[in-house]
């Protein structure tokens, strides 16, 4: 009895009132206003098609996707409080995380393993959105952005692979940056060069002519503030468009 | 569009994501625990790692490194495959299955993303599990203790034969379908016909060469001044 | 004004139109260049791009072998320096296909890349490996105390390995 009196005064109050609009008792009104009424869930639609609740049918890969972004940059804002991207200071650092501080073995861990299975869960979620021919119109645009956000995860990864500084992290990157030299007209290694290697594109994403610590700090910087804007933003756009473009996919 | 039988989001969907959610969570603690994340010595540029492996959805891109040049290998092919990939929706006019899962209505659009699908994941297999020290070819229960050494004789075509056959190529490839089928060309229309049979070619080219490669030991089809192919 | 526009053909609408959106196109681009020109530092904190290595005479070829390779430089540099019979050149430590660093490997007398096979000769040439072209050289010049100074900035790759100041004569 004074369990549920209190129950109610919190739920009578105008805090709660203030932030929670509608009552919790299943009816039809309240399954709606819950999902119009929440900024993160009103994402979704109030209905969905049947089919679209089928694994079967969507494999639920973007989903997972974004689940896995979420989880990046849970993870990732943790690791930033004891991470310096100095070359005097990274790899202590990665050590210090790895021996020292109190869970910091398994946030990298997580860090890096929800990467991973971020790039196989989008890989696959495009998969399926061809076989499901759901690029054709009115989603041809939202495809686009799908690939651009495609390009970014691979971006963000690579950009990532470079910050533990240790011998995989430095040839891993000096093999990828190296084929940048390679670029026709516009590195200074590739057909029709027209640069040097002091003013090639190389030059301009390393900020100079090896990996030292200006590449490092760029690539610190486009890992954890560039790119995951650029995927918040693309984000919102291919969520949006889901739903303004005729929403889940399914024969029109 | 008949109107199918729906679901309301609130509570079926949102609890499907929820669970979904709890499991994933859970697989990712349990890996966590279970492996680390790799760290190796502190960078050190003058000592290279052997083999020096790009990240494992690169490796693919690495291992075409063997076939091709840099510039094609490096920055071309993953070119190429990110405007193939925005243009598809442009390209394919085909109105059939759309938000569906069909085979028969759309055999020539399936069957080239799963084979060039499919060859991304084959060479990022073989570049990843298969590769060992000076980038050799070691199979799985092999030891990399047992050092292999490069021995090949690689020729090149002729400038003028190796035009000649790319213009064969890709000359007849472009005429292929208008040949055979001749409302896909009317389909189309000429642009779109272009970038179609344009980037199907080029992407068959990827396991022509490789296969050149390996069966004649060509290293390049084509050699001209300024650049090898 | 009416015999103005119809000499000019440009409304005085159109024309504003043209400058506002022109003015606004220029400081686009003004801003893109010198974002562009911001990400390439003045200076950098890399290596000095010269050093000593010491007096020629002080290299010498045992005698077996037609090169011996001088690894001394290798890990401070990334520089290996060959003495052939009469000359001392400087070899660049990077792999010419993709920039690894090659190990050399002194009873067999060859370069090896560790990252795609590539095999080079004592005197840097690729014969083996999908490598494009011999080892790089550096600028050598003899210096005010005649000891052998190495130039980084400035590379030499095998067309040029032929001019006077990729080699040092003995």
């Amino acid at each position: 009895m004074k369990g549920k009196n209190l129950r109610n005064k919190i739920t009578d109050s105008q805090i709660y009132k203030s932030v929670f609009r509608h009552t919790y008792t299943d009816t039809k009104e309240n399954r709606t206003l819950q999902i119009k009424s929440n900024v993160f869930l009103h994402l979704h639609p109030v209905k969905i098609p049947s089919h679209a609740m089928k694994i079967r049918f969507t494999w639920c890969m973007g989903g997972i996707t974004f689940f896995m972004f979420l989880v990046e940059v849970i993870t990732g804002i943790l690791l930033m409080f004891y991470y310096r991207p100095v070359p005097e200071y990274v790899y202590l650092d990665m050590k210090y995380l790895e021996f020292d501080v109190p869970f910091g073995i398994i946030l990298r861990n997580l860090h890096r393993w929800a990467a991973h299975l971020m790039l196989v869960t989008i890989m696959l979620h495009m998969l399926r959105v061809f076989l499901t021919g759901s690029y054709k119109p009115p989603r041809e645009f939202n495809w686009v952005i799908g690939v651009v956000l495609l390009v970014t995860t691979f971006l963000l990864s690579f950009t990532g692979y470079l910050l533990p500084w240790d011998q995989l992290a430095y040839w891993a990157i000096t093999v990828g940056t190296n084929m940048i030299r390679a670029a026709p007209v516009i590195g200074h290694e590739g057909p029709f060069a027209l640069l040097n290697k002091y003013n090639d594109v190389r030059f301009m994403i390393l900020g100079g002519t090896e990996i030292g610590a200006n590449a490092l700090l760029r690539f610190y910087v486009l890992h954890i503030m560039a790119l995951p804007a650029a995927a918040i933003i693309f984000m919102a756009v291919h969520f949006w468009r889901i739903r303004k473009d005729g929403g889940i996919s399914r024969p029109l | 569009m008949t109107e199918k039988k729906k679901h309301l989001v609130w509570p079926d969907l949102a609890f499907m994501e929820f669970l979904t959610a709890i499991a994933l969570t859970i697989i990712l603690i349990v890996w966590g625990l279970l492996a680390n994340a790799p760290l190796l010595e502190i960078a050190s540029p003058t000592r290279s790692e052997n083999p020096s492996k790009a990240p494992w959805y690169f490796v693919g891109l690495q291992e075409l490194l063997v076939y091709f040049d840099p510039w094609i290998a490096g920055v071309m092919i993953p070119a190429i495959i990110i405007l193939c990939l925005m243009v598809i929706p442009y390209i394919d006019r085909d109105p059939h299955g759309s938000g569906e899962y069909t085979f028969s209505l759309r055999k020539l659009a399936i069957i080239n993303f799963i084979f060039g699908f499919l060859m991304w994941l084959i060479l990022i297999f073989i570049g990843y599990f298969l590769r060992g020290p000076n980038w050799q070819l070691y199979l799985p229960w092999e030891s990399w203790e047992k050092v292999k050494e490069l021995e090949e004789n690689l020729w090149s075509l002729n400038p003028e034969i190796g035009l000649i056959s790319l213009i064969i190529y890709f000359g007849l490839g472009m005429m292929m379908p208008k040949l055979i089928k001749k409302d896909f060309y009317k389909k189309c229309g000429f642009v779109r016909y272009v970038i179609i049979m344009l980037s199907i070619l080029l992407m068959y080219f990827v396991p022509v060469k490789i296969f050149l490669r390996l069966v004649f030991n060509i290293k390049y089809v084509l050699v001209t001044p300024w650049f090898n192919i | 004004m009416t015999t103005d526009i119809n000499k000019t053909g440009i409304s005085r609408r159109s024309l504003l139109q043209i400058a506002g959106w022109g003015s606004l196109l220029v400081t686009f681009g003004i801003t893109i260049g010198s974002i562009l020109r911001f990400l390439y530092p003045r200076v950098l904190f890399e290596k000095p791009s010269t050093f000593n290595i010491g007096f020629p005479d002080e290299f010498k070829t045992d005698g077996s072998t037609s090169h011996r390779v001088y690894e001394n430089w290798k890990e401070e540099q990334s520089v290996w320096v060959v003495k052939e019979r009469n000359r001392i050149y400087a070899i660049h430590a990077k792999c010419t296909h993709l920039g690894c660093t090659p190990n050399w490997f002194a009873e067999e007398g060859i370069f090896k890349c560790p990252c795609h096979g590539s095999q080079f000769r004592g005197n840097g040439v690729n014969f083996a490996g999908p490598a494009p072209r011999p080892l790089d050289r550096f600028k050598l010049s003899i210096g005010k105390d005649g000891m052998i100074i190495v130039d980084k900035s400035r590379v030499y790759t095998f067309k040029e390995f032929e001019k006077p100041e990729a080699y040092v004569e003995v």
